[in-house]
């Protein structure tokens, strides 16, 4: 019955909302984090201190602390902020680069865009993070390079999206009256087409964050990441794991930290694809 | 003459049989005038219509015969020169003003493209001058507050007249409009009618105006170019064509447009 589908309507708008509210609440609080501890962290992060080694959650140490008698807490804060500003780096290669691909080809098609976008797929059909590995291979490890080899792997998934993307409003009739106003090729791409793929853009960079968050984790899980003394949730997880029933907080924190942050950019992507519609 | 299109032939081949939509399809139109084009749907207007606007693409069809505008052929010209043409002295609106017009620009940047494409010298305020002045010679006299919208605040009216502003205000010597107001109600229709017809006057743009709707070719133009299957059939006055159809198709055509009985 139509009434009752308007009123699931409103029921799902209200849900988009609860999704939207709780990703951003999340959100903003990581970014704090990450802001915060830029200029302050209740303890320094990489001070030691053996009488403190394994010192359990409690009013000083809120997190605890780890096999060196690091605060936990201020290591999770300075975490946060490495891998997300890894994840961002990652982010932003990704997408440049791949809506600069990925338009071009959706645009123009033809050869060019058949042969690109078969190697796109040889490439998509690798685990970004197997193909990062393979990059730092040839490139070395630490932060710089897991940085630019994360960038690359993530090129393809993004030049696919919007190729696609641009296929389907190249062929709608306002890039037509752009063309008789007599706009150029690129000026049609980049000024009339782009601006209409934002929302499918934006949702997707959200996604690759998360991704980006979880892969530069798991590199820095294998070693190959943020070199130490620095501080990274990957990181912190794989000393973490020596210590598991030891000092079980050592990995529950970062654990949980990792998990919360793509929980948060998850449900904000979420919440804006709804509301988009 | 302003537009020679002689002896025009369009084929597809990217289906691997080629498929011709435009065979021999020669007329012209003088500066200032209007010509009408009357087909069925899928009878090839719109095919011809972009082939004069220089918007089919270069590879993946045949063309033959000539576009000639003020003596230069379209379809040969550079793709620089083309641009130059495009905007400029051939402009042409669509028969969806829902998706003619880009959904995330505002009116005002969409009405000022062309002068930003073809007129760098004049400033954002010049420019602004421009498209206010435009959006109200068209009809929309809340200008200011038309110039910050959204495509999607206005009535379907409303956007073919901005798509018209949009076409006129690089001051354009013809205006190819395909269908423009198939999509509009009778009323809208009308009035979307007589504002051509003005501008026609006063700024002494010729047009070429396609429909598949023979009365609405009467209230605008003189002359008629009949299409059927990529050719024309009948060419002439629609005085003569109305009283004397020489063509079966031509009949038809008149036999369904709509008598009004007082
Ligand atoms: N991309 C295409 N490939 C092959 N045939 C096409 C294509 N686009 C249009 N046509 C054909 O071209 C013919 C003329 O189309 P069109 O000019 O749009 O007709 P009209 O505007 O008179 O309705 C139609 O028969 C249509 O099927
Ligand atoms: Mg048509």
């Amino acid at each position: 019955m139509p009434q009752d589908r308007s009123e699931d309507k409103g029921e799902m708008k209200k849900y988009a909302n609860f999704n939207f509210i709780c990703g951003a609440v999340i959100c903003s609080l990581m970014v704090l984090m990450a802001l915060v501890s830029c200029f302050y962290t209740p303890y320094p992060s990489t001070a030691m201190d053996a009488s403190l080694k394994f010192a359990r959650p409690g009013l000083m140490h809120i997190m605890g602390c780890d096999n060196y008698g690091r605060d936990i807490f201020s290591r999770v804060m300075e975490g946060i902020r490495n891998t997300s500003l890894i994840a961002l780096l990652t982010v932003f290669i990704g997408t440049l680069a791949g809506v600069i691909v990925g338009a071009v080809c959706g645009y123009f098609g033809g050869l060019p865009d058949e042969i690109l976008m078969r190697i796109n797929d040889l490439l998509f059909s690798f685990p970004s993070i197997l193909l990062a590995l393979v990059i730092i291979s040839l490139t070395g490890t630490g932060t710089l390079n897991v940085t630019l080899a994360l960038g690359l792997a993530f090129i393809p998934s993004f030049a696919r999206i919007v190729r696609s993307e641009v296929r389907k409003q190249a062929a709608l009739d306002y890039v037509q009256s752009a063309r008789i106003l007599g706009a150029g090729h690129f000026r049609v791409i980049f000024a009339h087409i782009l601006p209409n793929i934002v929302p499918v853009l934006l949702s997707s960079v959200m996604i690759g964050f998360n991704n980006a968050v979880l892969a530069e984790a798991g590199l820095s899980y294998l070693g190959i990441g943020v070199q130490p003394p620095e501080a990274s949730l990957g990181r912190m997880l794989s000393e973490a794991q020596s210590y598991l029933f030891t000092a079980p907080w050592y990995a529950v924190f970062p654990g949980l930290v990792i998990m919360l942050m793509v929980l948060g950019f998850a449900l904000l992507a979420e919440g804006m694809s709804e509301g988009n519609g | 003459m302003l537009l020679e299109v002689r002896d025009l032939s369009i084929e597809f081949h990217d289906h691997g049989i080629p498929e011709r939509v435009v065979e021999h399809v020669s007329f012209s139109l003088d500066s200032g005038e209007i010509l009408g084009i009357v087909g069925e749907s899928g009878s090839g207007k719109s095919m011809t219509a972009l082939a004069i606007a220089g918007l089919l693409p270069r590879k993946k069809m045949n063309k033959e015969g000539s576009i000639l505008f003020e003596g230069e052929d379209v379809l040969t010209m550079e793709r620089k020169d083309l641009r130059l043409l495009q905007g400029d002295e051939i402009c042409m609106i669509f028969q969806e003003p829902m998706t003619a017009l880009n959904p995330t620009m505002r009116i005002g940047r969409q009405v000022e493209e062309a002068l930003r494409v073809h007129h760098s010298e004049l400033d954002a305020a010049a420019r602004k001058e421009r498209a206010l002045r435009w959006l109200e010679n068209v009809g929309l006299n809340d200008s200011e507050r038309v110039y910050v919208s959204y495509p999607h605040e206005l009535s379907g009216g409303m956007r073919q007249r901005v798509m018209i502003a949009a076409a006129m205000v690089g001051g354009p010597k013809l205006l190819i409009a395909d269908e423009p107001t198939t999509a509009l109600d009778v009323t809208v229709q009308a009035q979307v009618i007589s504002l051509l017809k003005r501008l026609n006057k006063e700024e002494r743009v010729a047009i070429l105006f396609i429909s598949h709707d023979l009365s609405l070719i009467q209230q605008i133009s003189t002359d008629v170019c009949v299409m059927q299957k990529g050719r024309i059939v009948e060419q002439g006055s629609v005085e003569h064509i109305f009283e004397r159809p020489e063509n079966d198709y031509t009949k038809r055509l008149i036999a369904a447009v709509p008598r009004v009985e007082l």
